[in-house]
């Protein structure tokens, strides 16, 4: 028997929304208001769910069938009452006195609230079916909107979302600029009024845009503005929303974009090993933790550095960041050639494995009694002395703020300026085939080592202001997850790809800060990000070109096409 | 790789062998400070022959559960030539949710009553959900990646190994669970004058039954015989009429249920479960997989052994005699300095199959 498209699409669209159920999503999403009093973050992710299988419904439709609204409304219908038909069977379940919970921990009261909206099994049947029908028929309507209207919802949808969901940085924000946000936010929440104003704001602001051909254009018609200074002027203008953003707001906002900024050092890092030359280290942390332990241990003032055991030198520090960085990048380097020297001969999945065991490696030997002495076991190093900066010790997170944007933008520039030297195109021939590349006279021992040294430099970079940022270094900090939030920044964004890194660090890592209810979610979005990326978009959200290029490499390209069918008569 | 060892010559090392020098180096450095360790834990004659014979066993039972779940990287690789990062999340999810099961058949008095139908009606729950997991992923993670570059499945297999630890942490919390006992199994049996716990008895003898089933199978049924033609050329198995998808899915399908099956085995020797004990396994069975010659069955399970035994004998046996304290903790460090050492020095493993067919 065949199962139409749109009724497959429906039941898998119900039966993602009753694992967001099940795993306990929509019931801590529905802490969250995004509009108060109207609409809850478990009502949006139920809807998008509705809406996206909806829209699979027309995956393989044709003709009038991709334009007519059945599919959709059939695909959303379906999704509604599989769930509401399911949420019935347990909530029956749980009134026979079966004990659901001492499996699925999460069908608890609170879950069925989620799921009905706060309304009993029955009722919410028929809200769910409703609202699938409903978000199946917008999914349809969505595809046959002319461009202008099709923009106007995205951008109300865009804004309400972002401001809703951003409530915690722009609160501060606002405040620090001596805006009122009474009449937009309350609790944290938009109020409706104020998510009507926005919206319309937005509206208009994207409208106007988009008559002039694009903010740049717009931009020329101020006074003053010419085509010519028009970069130089966004430039200074980006610089200033930079330099400006910890001051702006309390110390939280300085907080997460420091934790942003970090992660934009630690993913540039990685991008040369991974995007530039191809080869998934899964250990990066060790470097992270090679360069925080080393500076803890130069800088520390507690008894445990090594200077009070080895040297039974008095408990002081040995000297101050300033001296320890050097040391530390030549320390990195040094074990980054170390670790990739045995391994670079290697195939690449071979590679992932054996650094994941090195990750592992220092890791538990951290953690260990042996060297406890050193580097102190589980407790770590404390008492990590503040960075001297601009004329005092301080560990100030604007101040930091500041170093690590510093050293971002010299990571930014060497990156930018490796990726199309000599070294960058001797990695890129290398990443696409070794074997061509060592014939073409690269030197793949030699680049892949230089690789991992980058690598490895920048990443201790970003694990040197760990330290002197939290005041300790403890093995806590350095766990296998490190390695892959920054891997899952990196292929986010898109790998090889500089801007793809900031922009992955700030959805990665920003936007998680900003919602401690998806704290306890985090990684298990995390994984889905990654298999959903790799399935749909291997290349990240913002591509380098040569990379997606070879990322598609096996796809039919429409320029090609006709040419090697004509240059190969034969095979038809 | 024959051929690129020859051509590395060619590269900066093109005077000295210097890498090789390095190497042997290494390793000579290695087996002289284990040699050393080992002459002095046995000199201060601490740990008596019962000692020894105990961290045996217990090394060989774990062997048997890293050679299951190793069976189901050697498998995968064999035939689609990627390593199934998130298989140690399909052992889990089979032995995990068992757990239910288990408690239900405790509290309802059937394991006391039935103890060996109840053990066998764990394993094959076990195996049906771990190979439900194992196909969904199969499904839903690799089949769109057919003939992609190889970082591809591999980053999309760390991403799924993250999603399903995580799902089932959704699912049944965080906590580590206890199994229930299992009666009948406590203390100790004798054989050939040995007095073993019990429940390693039982795990090396089903582990050396399932082996020995799987061996059979690949090596003499018609869809084993597939599986083996697919994984020697999938183009041409496709030509001989064999339907390489659906030698894919049951590729996936055995090596989960294998992995269900090690679950459970691993259940009876740590009594717990909880949504991240398959991380670790399913490293040591990958490092167990490559040992013994990534794509090779009996590799897999030669390969599992010796891990295994070198996790419970090498701590001690080298490392404490060298007085460094608490060498438990530094297990892992021992099997991954194997792995690496193995990678190095013999990256086909021991039966692993020949250079050029790897490459």
């Amino acid at each position: 028997m065949r199962v139409p498209q749109a009724v497959r699409a429906g039941l898998i669209g119900g039966a993602v929304v009753l694992y967001l159920g099940a795993v306990g999503m929509l019931e801590r999403f529905s802490e969250r208001s995004i509009i108060v009093g109207l609409i809850r973050f478990n009502v949006v992710v139920m809807a998008a769910a509705f809406f996206v299988f909806a829209l699979f419904a027309y995956r393989r439709a044709s003709g009038e069938a991709s334009t007519s609204l059945g599919p959709g409304i059939t695909a959303g219908t379906v999704a509604g009452v599989t769930t509401g038909v399911v949420v019935i069977i347990l909530s029956l379940l749980v009134d026979a006195g079966v004990d659901v919970r001492s499996m699925f921990l999460r069908i608890s009261p609170a879950f069925f609230e989620a799921v009905t909206l706060g309304t009993n099994p029955y009722i919410g049947l028929i809200i769910l079916a409703v609202m699938g029908a409903l978000m199946g028929a917008a999914a349809g309507g969505f595809r046959r909107l002319a461009p202008t209207p099709r923009t106007i919802v995205v951008t109300v949808v865009g804004t309400v979302l972002l401001l809703g969901l951003g409530a915690r940085l722009f609160i501060p924000m606002l405040q620090g600029l001596g805006i009122p946000t009474a009449w937009l936010y309350r609790s944290d929440a938009l109020t409706i009024l104020g998510a009507i104003i926005v919206s319309v704001l937005a509206v208009v602001i994207r409208l106007y845009l988009r008559r002039k051909g694009g903010f740049r254009k717009a931009l020329v018609e101020v006074p003053g503005v010419t085509p010519s200074n028009v970069r130089p002027i966004l430039f200074v203008l980006g610089a200033i929303a930079v330099l400006a953003a910890p001051w702006i707001g309390k110390q939280f906002v300085a907080d997460v974009l420091g934790t942003v900024g970090l992660y934009i050092l630690l993913g540039l890092g990685l991008n040369i090993v991974v995007g530039y030359a191809g080869l998934l280290d899964l250990g990066y942390v060790a470097f992270f933790a090679v360069g925080a332990y080393t500076v803890a241990l130069l800088t520390a003032r507690s008894s445990s550095m090594v200077g009070a055991t080895i040297f039974d030198l008095a408990p002081e520090p040995l000297t101050n960041f300033w001296v320890a960085l050097p040391i530390t990048l030549i320390v990195a380097v040094v074990i980054g050639i170390l670790i990739g020297a045995p391994v670079l001969r290697l195939r690449g999945d071979y590679l992932a494995i054996v650094t994941l065991g090195f990750g592992e490696i220092i890791r538990v030997l951290i953690l260990s009694d042996w060297l406890k002495p050193i580097f102190g076991g589980p407790q770590g190093i404390t008492e990590v002395a503040d960075v001297p900066a601009f004329g005092a010790d301080t560990n100030d997170p604007r101040v930091l703020y500041y170093l690590i944007i510093a050293f971002a933008l010299i990571s930014l520039f060497i990156a930018g300026r490796l990726k199309n030297s000599r070294v960058g195109r001797a990695w890129a021939a290398m990443r696409e085939d070794e074997d061509i590349a060592e014939g073409m006279g690269v030197s793949v021992i030699k680049y892949k080592l230089l690789a991992f040294a980058m690598g490895a430099a920048v990443g201790c970079l970003g694990g040197a202001f760990f330290p002197a940022k939290l005041g300790v270094a403890n093995p806590g900090s350095f766990t296998l997850l490190v390695s892959i939030n920054v891997l899952a920044v990196v292929v986010l964004g898109g790998m090889g790809s500089i801007p793809g890194v900031i922009v992955g660090s700030a959805i990665l890592v920003g936007l998680p800060e900003l919602l401690r209810e998806f704290g306890e979610y985090r990684l298990h979005i995390y994984g889905a990000i990654l298999v959903m990326i790799m399935i749909l978009k291997p290349e990240g959200l913002i591509p380098d070109k040569r990379r997606a290029l070879e990322l598609h490499a096996d796809e039919p390209h429409e320029s090609v096409g006709p040419l090697t069918a004509a240059a190969t008569p034969g095979v038809q | 790789m024959t051929i690129s060892a020859r051509r590395s010559t060619l590269g900066i090392f093109s005077r000295l062998p210097i890498r090789r020098i390095v190497l042997i180096v290494l390793g000579v450095i290695i087996t002289v400070a284990a040699i050393a360790g080992a002459r002095a834990t046995l000199a201060t004659g601490q740990y008596s022959g019962r000692v020894w014979q105990d961290l045996f066993v217990q090394g060989l039972a774990r062997g048997s559960v890293y050679a299951l779940i190793a069976l189901g990287y050697t498998l995968v690789y064999g035939i689609l030539l990627i390593i199934n990062f998130a298989h140690g999340e399909v052992f889990m999810a089979g032995a995990f949710t068992t757990l239910f099961l288990a408690g239900y058949l405790s509290s309802s008095g059937f394991m006391a009553s039935q103890p060996a139908l109840a053990l066998l009606i764990m394993l094959a729950f076990s195996a049906l959900v771990s190979m439900g997991v194992a196909l969904l992923l199969e499904r839903i993670a690799y089949r769109p990646l057919r003939g992609a570059p190889r970082l591809v499945p591999l980053i999309t297999a760390i991403g799924a190994s993250l999603f399903l630890q995580y799902t089932f942490r959704g699912f049944y919390g965080e906590q580590v669970r206890a199994y229930p006992n299992i009666p009948g199994l406590a203390g100790d049996w004798n054989i050939l004058g040995l007095s073993i716990d019990r429940p390693r008895v039982v795990v090396i003898g089903a582990a050396i039954l399932i082996w020995s089933s799987l061996y059979l199978f690949i090596e003499r049924t018609k869809t084993g015989r597939a599986m083996r033609a697919v994984g020697e050329d999938r183009e041409i198995a496709s030509l001989m009429g064999i339907d390489v998808d659906r030698i894919i899915v049951v590729t996936f399908a055995i090596g989960g249920a294998l992995a269900g099956m090690a679950g459970i085995l691993f259940i009876l020797l740590f009594n717990q479960a909880s949504f991240d004990m398959g991380f670790v396994p399913g490293l040591k069975a990958f490092t167990a997989a490559v040992l013994g010659g990534i794509g090779s069955i009996t590799g897999a399970a030669l390969g599992g052994l010796i891990l295994g035994l070198i996790e419970a004998v090498g701590p001690i046996l080298f490392l404490s005699g060298a007085g460094i304290p608490s060498v438990g903790q530094l297990t892992s460090v021992v099997s991954f300095t194997i792995l690496v050492l193995v990678l190095i020095f013999l990256p086909g493993g021991f039966l692993g199959a020949s250079e050029e067919k790897r490459a």
